[in-house]
């Protein structure tokens, strides 16, 4: 009878868990888990669409990648977008966060919500905004210059080929700082003031204190910080490529994910847009781990 | 003595300076903003031939009319608000029960599916987007909302895992006691949950969804890649579809019209909810 009990009880928790798992997961294997898998199946095919004329081609798609030649160019400007945005969001991060957290100031609750403002705007939002900021004959930035030059200046940002992808950093660099500068702050407001006490009482300036007190004990979150700018980078930044660009001029910013785009829906070469997927994924996975051991430090626990 | 009193200035000098770094920042973030709204408001010929800083000589309050419904973004505005509040809805009842149960239950697989859905978050899920577009459409569920529904609350775009991982810390951190209380009563494992714990998770459950509500409400690339029916665009759609029209026919106080209405509810959630945002991101990723 107990035993009998114990085993209904026992089922019936059973059921309630799987009541509660299942669906969730059935839901998240197919919309997310699957499309992963079967984009990385697709990239050893040949597919245009239709449904009869998938051909396995074995890694004929990865030879015609390493033969094209958009796939370099695309890879270098991602790294160029990874490599300053890292620096640019990160030095910007770091500076307003100590500012508001170490200076003690008044308005510290104001700048905070300011700073943070950015990340809430659509992106489109954003790519619309800076187009037009951008824009060579009515934009904000040409007519701007022209107050200090003799002649108007007229400067196309997003069609000059050296200047297109400098020019998709300033709006991606806007758009990042808030939501970084957020973590820093929690991390700095998670060091003991004591320590800091302590080391104003030894006479130690606010620049040393930031060296030897502040970034060793936020160093975890600057990592990962970093870590999350290139993993996003890498996936989400052909979305301001497409609204600003295009990829273009004559592909001088094109990216990896844009490229990707392209090659899927507007070309319908979908195997070859698939397995420039597996490339992104893959050049994701390697410089994440190079990161993951160049910026390890002992980490310090308080 | 000499010392201190050189100290005292100098300090002064990089306060300032640090001040007034601050305050340029606080400029940079905001006056495209307010730049945006008040071209908003010009006509075309004031966008044409004045300084972009001037203010609106008239104020063309009828670019918002004319986009909205010339434009149809007011239909857009519904597609939206339905798009996101069915998203956040079954987001937050999948999140929830599965957070609950990996936080609460012990059972085999509990750590590693912890893992597969945290781990998603660091995958780029780009490599997803044709295999989606496709399964969409075998499962006749592309250029529909409900498509656009699933995609977002348990699909690539990452508020699932985001959920999850937040409510499990969420959960975590509410005392044991309630649930053997509730069970000496002789309370249901489903009553427990629904009549005990989700109401107590509400703090929570709030932040989780204004959070994905900002995430969804400006989502792009899933919308334009699942969506080709203009009866069904969103509005971060419909800005960029106008923005490329804009080569034919220059219409820049809607166009700017068009970016308002975007932000103005993101603007009212922010100032309503920054708290949550703010503290919520900064727990969410503190634990991680």
């Amino acid at each position: 009878m107990i035993s009998k009990l114990k085993t209904s009880h026992i089922w019936s928790r059973r059921l309630f868990i799987i009541s509660f798992l299942l669906p969730t997961l059935a839901l998240f294997a197919l919309f997310t888990v699957y499309p992963l898998i079967q984009g990385l199946y697709l990239s050893f095919f040949d597919w245009s669409g239709g449904s009869e004329t998938m051909n396995f081609i074995g890694l004929d798609n990865y030879r015609e990648l390493l033969a094209d030649d958009i796939i370099p160019i695309a890879l270098k400007n991602d790294y160029f977008l990874v490599f300053w945005k890292v620096i640019l969001i990160m030095l910007f991060a770091v500076f307003f966060a100590v500012a508001l957290t170490r200076l003690k100031l008044k308005e510290y609750g104001f700048y905070r919500i300011v700073f943070f403002f950015p990340n809430i705007i659509s992106v489109v939002v954003i790519g619309v905004m800076w187009s037009f900021i951008y824009n060579p004959t009515l934009g904000f930035l040409n007519k701007f210059l022209s107050l200090f030059t003799s002649s108007p200046v007229d400067t196309n940002w997003l069609g000059s080929p050296k200047l297109a992808i400098w020019s998709l950093l300033p709006p991606s660099v806007w758009a990042g700082i808030g939501f970084y500068m957020l973590l820093i702050i929690a991390s700095i407001l998670a060091i003991p003031s004591t320590l800091y006490e302590a080391a104003s009482i030894d006479g130690a300036s606010q620049w040393r204190q930031f060296t030897t007190i502040t970034m060793p004990l936020v160093w975890e979150q600057f990592k990962t910080s970093v870590i999350h700018i290139v993993i996003t980078t890498l996936n989400g930044s052909f979305i301001i490529v497409k609204l600003m660009t295009e990829g273009g001029p004559d592909n001088q910013t094109q990216v990896l994910g844009y490229y990707l785009y392209q090659m899927g829906f507007k070309q319908f070469h979908l195997s070859y847009g698939a397995t420039i997927g597996v490339l992104i994924l893959i050049v994701s996975l390697i410089t994440t781990l190079i990161l993951h051991r160049v910026l390890s430090r002992e980490t310090i626990e308080m | 003595m000499n010392e201190t009193k050189a100290k005292v200035p100098k300090q002064l000098l990089s306060r300032s300076l640090i001040r007034f770094l601050l305050l340029l920042w606080t400029v940079l973030v905001l006056y495209p903003v307010l730049w945006t709204f008040l071209t908003s408001l010009k006509d075309n010929v004031q966008v044409m031939q004045g300084k972009p800083w001037d203010l609106p000589t008239v104020l063309r309050f009828e670019n918002y009319g004319n986009v909205w419904s010339r434009a149809h973004f007011g239909d857009y505005f519904l597609n939206s608000i339905i798009v996101t509040a069915g998203s956040i809805a079954l987001c937050l009842l999948l999140g929830a029960t599965t957070a609950y149960v990996l936080a609460r239950y012990n059972f085999k697989g509990r750590g590693v599916l912890y893992f597969v859905y945290v781990a998603s978050m660091m995958i780029p899920t780009t490599l997803g987007l044709i295999p989606l577009f496709f399964l969409l459409s075998d499962l006749h569920l592309s250029n529909s909302l409900f498509g656009l529904i699933l995609v977002y609350s348990v699909g690539t775009i990452g508020i699932l895992p985001f959920a999850i991982f937040f409510l499990v810390g969420f959960y975590k951190s509410l005392p044991k006691e309630l649930e053997e209380a509730a069970t000496i009563d002789g309370s249901t494992y489903y009553g427990i949950f629904f009549r005990i714990m989700l109401p107590l998770s509400k703090p929570g459950l709030i932040t989780v969804g204004i959070m994905n509500t900002l995430t969804v409400w400006n989502e792009y690339i899933m919308a334009t890649v699942l969506i080709n029916d203009p009866e069904k665009y969103t509005v971060p759609v419909g800005i960029a579809i106008m923005q490329a029209e804009m080569q034919y026919r220059t219409e820049w106080g809607p166009l700017f019209a068009g970016l308002a209405i975007s932000m103005i509810p993101v603007i009212i959630i922010y100032m309503i909810y920054q708290r949550q945002i703010t503290g919520g991101l900064t727990v969410g990723a503190l634990k991680g």
